[in-house]
């Protein structure tokens, strides 16, 4: 299966991420999890980041949010609303909001 | 002849939710009240950003041009506008890897006089022991 999850918190209680197995996995940063893109904790990047996945972050959430292209980890790819649309019907079957 | 301490405390992020930015507008809101007081009561405002909170001083907030919503930074500029106190937790910043140059601090566009000022939790702490009423977003 190949999945995309949106991540739409900076804090999350679930570890939905951990229990899935996809044989691909792609991680689109939207809203506040735009924040683990661009936020470090005591230095650290967000454990977020440390899956097997492609990395992908919403450039209007991120502008919205006063950050830049710049700021964003260098595991995360900026995309638009219209590459997100792209990534859904070309690259992944299924997605999930968590 | 009495004040009411208003403080507000902001420890969400911006946007997911309006709870933060509601925290601003309730904070902006208390100064139009004089109508309802007798003469000579006041009622005062102060805002505080703490943990995951002070993420919505962040500067140069683009909500306005992306999604046609007046960014949580203007109305911080609001804030100052009004002269309201506004406390951001300087610990928490420096958790963020951000500093002063990161945040707004001031609006001097819109000719306020005053400043976001960046102080220790203790200085935060203190300032909720003297409100009369504490409200968390």
């Amino acid at each position: 299966m190949k999945l995309v999850a949106f991540v739409s918190d900076y804090r999350m209680s679930v570890d939905t991420l951990d229990r899935l197995k996809p044989e691909k996995l792609g991680i689109i940063l939207v809203q506040n999890g735009v924040y683990h893109a661009t936020t470090k904790e005591n230095g650290n990047p967000s454990s977020l980041l440390n899956y097997s996945a492609d990395y992908f972050v919403l450039q209007e959430d991120l502008e919205t949010r006063g950050y830049t292209s710049s700021d964003v980890d260098g595991k995360v790819k900026v995309i638009s609303l219209g590459d997100v649309v792209d990534l859904i019907f070309n690259d992944y079957e299924k997605t999930a909001w968590l | 002849m009495a004040t009411t301490k208003l403080g507000f405390v902001v420890q969400r992020p911006p946007y997911k939710s309006e709870n933060p930015k509601l925290a601003l507008t309730h904070a902006i809101a208390s100064q139009s009240v004089e109508i309802y007081l007798e003469d000579g009561d006041l009622v005062t405002a102060d805002i505080a950003f703490v943990g995951d909170g002070v993420l919505n001083c962040k500067k140069d907030q683009k909500a306005l041009e992306t999604y046609g919503l007046s960014s949580t930074e203007s109305h911080i500029k609001m804030s100052l506008l009004l002269d309201l106190n506004v406390l951001v937790c300087k610990e928490d910043l420096e958790k963020f890897g951000m500093t002063e140059n990161d945040i707004v601090i001031d609006a001097e566009e819109f000719g306020a006089e005053v400043e976001v000022k960046v102080v220790p939790f203790d200085e935060i702490s203190k300032m909720m022991e003297e409100m009369n009423h504490l409200l968390f977003f």
